[in-house]
């Protein structure tokens, strides 16, 4: 056993008597006694007070000194009383000892960038990328609508400059963005790699916005603002679904934060930099008209940014960004004819029917979680400036409050203007899509509050996980729900193929679909939808909507006539009933499908027999 | 230590990029196979997958419904359920029989493994539905829907193309659908009120054969009211006999009812029960059939009721008949395997 004393002896308190290592010995060596002399010590018995250690470490440092310190000649005057002093040879004592405590830092961290942050940052980044492509990827359906029209519009359009075969004309008339640009270069995609691949073009317009959004903060506020930022615009509901959607918002919502990076990365440099971003700018609204909605935002922030550098004249910055824009845009509209297109679908775009309240609604549900956390950043920010611990930071404060209220107010306020415009014109339309955009912007302002609710020194985290993990809820659920609106066209498309031949004419409802599948065999002029026809009847006479439709079946017009229920529900309705009545027509079959939130319906396909 | 820290970095972002690639390849992979998929045609689909109960794609008898080749058809003892009958037919007769004909009340279950076995054998069934103990206008009335809905549920399920011909010979008096007991407005309304509710289940792969006697007998019947409309009706299927009471002309036997349907239908028609019967006249019967069915291009062609019932209307009972039916039957233009229309 050991030589423990038996009996408990009080011993002075030693509150350091636990510990490794010892405020006594600042030069950052252990504390712990040499191995020799801690298995003495073992041998010794199991003394359980550091004290014996501190001393020993103590005596170990004293006897570093021996050989200069002259020691009395031991024995021969010992017990002896001494009259006289005796010279002793003098020896040189250091002033300082050998050893030297490092200066303590005023914070356990530094504020500066560094190549560990840099790089532990964009590791987090990419995690975040990568949850945003799994959420993206694990999305699937046959194409939208919207996908196979602008596919197919692509296909189209190549084949008419390899081939000169004949060009679907019209196009600019409804597309929402420049029908050269992105069908194109989705088409050329998909010709290679499918669905999958113009898809995938998507994916990496969706992550490169991310990773934008994520530099652009940074440059702005900070790693963790810009983390936060991230990932708050990665798990909504609006970027999963349009990182696998084939259509013109990812490369907008890409092309924008391209732009937002430019103005943001030329801050300090001379103020013609700024002008980068222009044709970017310009390319993002010739992508998809819509965008333009945002650029006084970006030229806005041009000015914001350039603030602190250039003082009042980051306005030359924004007026040469505005200038240039306004300049690349008008030679576009002068050499393209895109303003009838840009009218149709943009600014003087159909009015709808639903009202503010649901519109209000579905924004809130869609991306209010973001809007309310971004909304929170801005007033926070707009109160106190500092941006985090450290006391060493450059500017404690941060910016002035005016510029942070006008910082908070366009960023967050750029979100409220894809819904303030589908309000106006009442309609739901897209709405998810163009959310997106706006929560580009916003993303900054969320990130801002997410991390002033977790705190200094991460006080709260629990806070900023619920947000994020609500967030990520809410968009897996929201996104999986939307690309299932629309039914599985695989069947329909398996059970017409035998029906196209050249000549023949078709009435379907989302006939895109399927042309965009059997492109090889059916093209857009064969097809009538169920949105508007303009049947001439033997005389001549030209007949509009349901009398139009009437006509055309009762006189077997259409060699197939395909209906799903789902756009057009009533007249759907309408056209079965005179399907049946005409007696020209036999129903090849009806594939019943399920839609997400419980709703089914069943394509109903007829070809004329008679 | 810091290298240790960032050959971990490294390490883990291979790790992540890794899973990132594989959970995309799988879902890039089942993407691709649904649209590649969707290029593939159903022609030719074998019973196999035809069958299956999960197939998406209804079958489109659409390229049943009017052939190039005429359909060579017979109503044998114990077909489609039993191939046996069939098979001695097919050996006696040198053909292969492809659209079998068989009775079954109302009430009775669909047969889909006779259906099965038909189809495997390149044969379309035709099922002749007969309301022996239900009055037509309960039928019309809904009183059924329960029966039909399943009944439809199952071949729906099936998804191979079947025949149906409902209370057949109903301008008859002598059935117990016939002119006596059920009126022409009954029979339409019950005649669509059971194809709605096929459309309705989604059974599409039914060919709806409206059956009457030909009109020789029962001369006062008009057709027209009884017909239900083209929107609900397939072909006409006419039934009628070679009997020693009329001459032999196909004209004679059938050129009366055809020419009444065709005032308000241009659907086509079939022989949907036919034979003559024995006698020194059959064999000439019997050429009169094959020629009149290959003159018209509307008539799809014939099913051979070859049972003994009322009278011996088998082939085997006269073996010279048999022989004329054998080389006529030879003709390249009739039968064809309904699995490749």
């Amino acid at each position: 056993m050991t030589s423990r004393h038996d009996h408990y002896t009080p011993q002075p308190y030693d509150p350091y008597a636990d510990d490794d290592f010892t405020w006594f010995n600042s030069d950052g060596q252990s504390a712990a006694v040499p191995q020799g002399q801690q298995g003495q010590q073992g041998q010794q018995g199991q003394q359980g007070y550091g004290y014996d250690e501190q001393y020993h470490a103590y005596q170990q440092q004293h006897e570093q000194y021996a050989d200069a310190v002259p020691q009395q000649p031991v024995g021969q005057h010992e017990d002896q009383p001494t009259y006289a002093l005796r010279t002793v040879r003098y020896q040189q004592v250091p002033d300082e000892p050998e050893y030297h405590i490092p200066q303590t830092p005023d914070a356990g961290w530094d504020d500066r960038p560094s190549r560990r942050r840099a790089w532990v940052s964009r590791g987090v980044l990419v995690v975040l990328m990568a949850i945003q492509a799994v959420l993206s990827l694990r999305l699937s359906n046959t194409a939208f609508q919207d996908e196979a029209l602008y596919l197919a519009a692509g296909h189209n359009i190549i084949d008419h400059w390899t081939n000169s075969t004949p060009l679907h004309s019209g196009y600019e008339s409804y597309f929402s963005g420049s029908p050269m640009l992105y069908p194109v270069a989705a088409a050329l995609v998909d010709g290679y790699f499918g669905l999958s691949g113009a898809r995938l073009l998507s994916l990496l317009c969706m992550l490169g916005a991310t990773g934008l959004l994520y530099s652009f903060t940074r440059r702005m506020f900070n790693e963790r603002v810009a983390l936060v930022a991230a990932a708050m615009f990665a798990v909504t509901q609006p970027t999963i679904v349009l990182g696998w959607f084939a259509t013109y918002d990812a490369p907008a919502i890409f092309l924008l934060a391209l732009s937002a990076w430019i103005v943001v990365r030329t801050n300090r440099a001379p103020a013609i930099a700024v002008l980068l971003a222009a044709p970017v700018m310009v390319l993002a609204v010739a992508v998809k008209y819509a965008s333009a909605l945002y650029v006084p935002t970006l030229v806005v922030l041009a000015a914001l940014t350039a603030w602190h550098h250039k003082g009042w004249r980051c306005l030359l910055r924004a007026f040469l960004l505005g200038l240039g824009t306004a300049a690349l845009v008008g030679v576009g509209l002068m050499y393209t004819d895109v303003l009838a297109g840009v009218q149709q679908t943009t600014t003087n775009r159909a009015h709808g029917t639903d009202s503010a309240a649901s519109l209000l609604q579905k924004s809130a549900e869609w991306g209010g979680l973001m809007f309310a956390t971004a909304v929170a950043g801005a007033a926070a920010y707009a109160l106190r400036g500092r941006m985090n611990e450290s006391p060493r930071s450059y500017g404690l404060n941060g910016p002035g409050w005016r510029w942070r209220v006008l910082l908070g107010l366009v960023l967050t306020g750029t979100a409220v203007l894809a819904p303030a415009y589908q309000i106006h014109l009442s309609t739901a339309v897209s709405l998810y899509k163009h959310l997106d955009f706006g929560l580009l912007f916003a993303a900054p302002m969320a990130g801002v509050g997410v991390i002033r609710l977790v705190g200094k020194h991460f006080r709260y985290p629990q806070l900023g996980i619920l947000i994020w993990v609500a967030a990520l809820c809410l968009g897996v659920s929201q996104s999986e729900w939307r690309f299932g609106l629309w039914p599985d066209s695989t069947p329909l498309v398996k059970a017409i193929e035998p029906y196209m031949k050249p000549e023949a004419r078709y009435l379907g409802a989302t006939y895109e679909v399927p042309v965009y599948y059997l492109r090889d065999k059916t093209n857009h002029s064969q097809w009538t939808s169920t949105y508007g026809i303009g049947y001439s009847d033997e005389k001549g006479k030209i007949h509009h909507g349901r009398e139009g439709y009437r006509l055309a079946i009762e006189a077997g017009y259409f060699d197939l006539v395909v209906l799903d229920g789902v756009a057009t529900p009533d007249l759907d309705k309408y056209l079965e009933q005179q399907v049946t009545k005409s007696g020209h027509y036999r129903m090849v079959g009806t594939i019943s499908f399920e839609l997400s939130g419980g709703g089914t319906g069943s394509y109903k396909i007829w070809t004329k027999t008679s | 230590m810091r290298s240790f820290t960032r050959v971990r970095t490294a390490v883990a972002a291979c790790a992540l990029s890794g899973v990132l690639a594989l959970s995309g390849c799988s879902v890039l992979g089942e993407e691709s196979g649904g649209s590649a998929s969707a290029g593939a045609g159903e022609a030719g689909a074998g019973v196999d997958d035809a069958a299956s109960p999960e197939a998406d794609v209804p079958y489109d008898v659409v390229p049943l419904l009017k052939p190039d080749k005429k359909y060579f058809g017979a109503a044998v003892e114990g077909a489609p359920n039993s191939t046996k009958g069939l098979d001695t037919y097919a050996e006696m007769v040198g053909k292969q029989p492809n659209l079998i004909e068989y009775y079954a009340a109302w009430g009775d279950g669909f047969d889909a493994t006779g259906v099965r076995n038909a189809w495997r054998e390149g044969a379309m069934t035709l099922m002749s539905w007969e309301p022996f103990d239900t009055p037509v206008a309960d039928i019309a009335a809904g009183k059924s829907d329960t029966y039909i809905e399943e009944y439809a549920t199952a071949v729906r399920k099936l998804n191979l193309p079947v025949v149906i011909s409902f209370a057949d010979e109903f301008n008859g008096h002598w059935e117990k659908w016939g002119t006596k007991n059920v009126t022409p407005e009954d029979y339409v309304a019950a005649w669509r009120h059971i194809h709605e509710t096929f459309i309705d289940v989604g059974a599409s792969n039914v060919i709806w054969a409206w059956s009457p006697n030909i009109v020789n007998p029962v001369k006062s019947v008009k057709l027209e009211p009884y017909y239900p409309g083209d929107a609900y009706v397939d072909w006409v299927g006419l039934i009628g006999y070679w009997t020693i009471e009329e001459d032999g002309a196909f004209d004679s036997v059938f050129g009366a009812t055809r020419d009444q349907v065709r005032t308000f239908t241009k659907k086509p028609m079939i022989l949907l029960e036919t034979a003559a019967m024995a006698g020194e006249r059959r064999r000439a019967d019997i050429r009169n059939l094959f020629a009149g069915v290959t003159a018209d291009d509307d008539m799809l062609g014939f099913v051979w009721f070859n049972h003994k019932k009322r009278a011996d209307w088998r082939l085997e009972a006269s073996p010279l008949a048999l022989k004329e039916f054998k080389r006529l039957a030879a003709d390249d233009s009739f039968g064809f395997d309904v699995r490749k229309p």
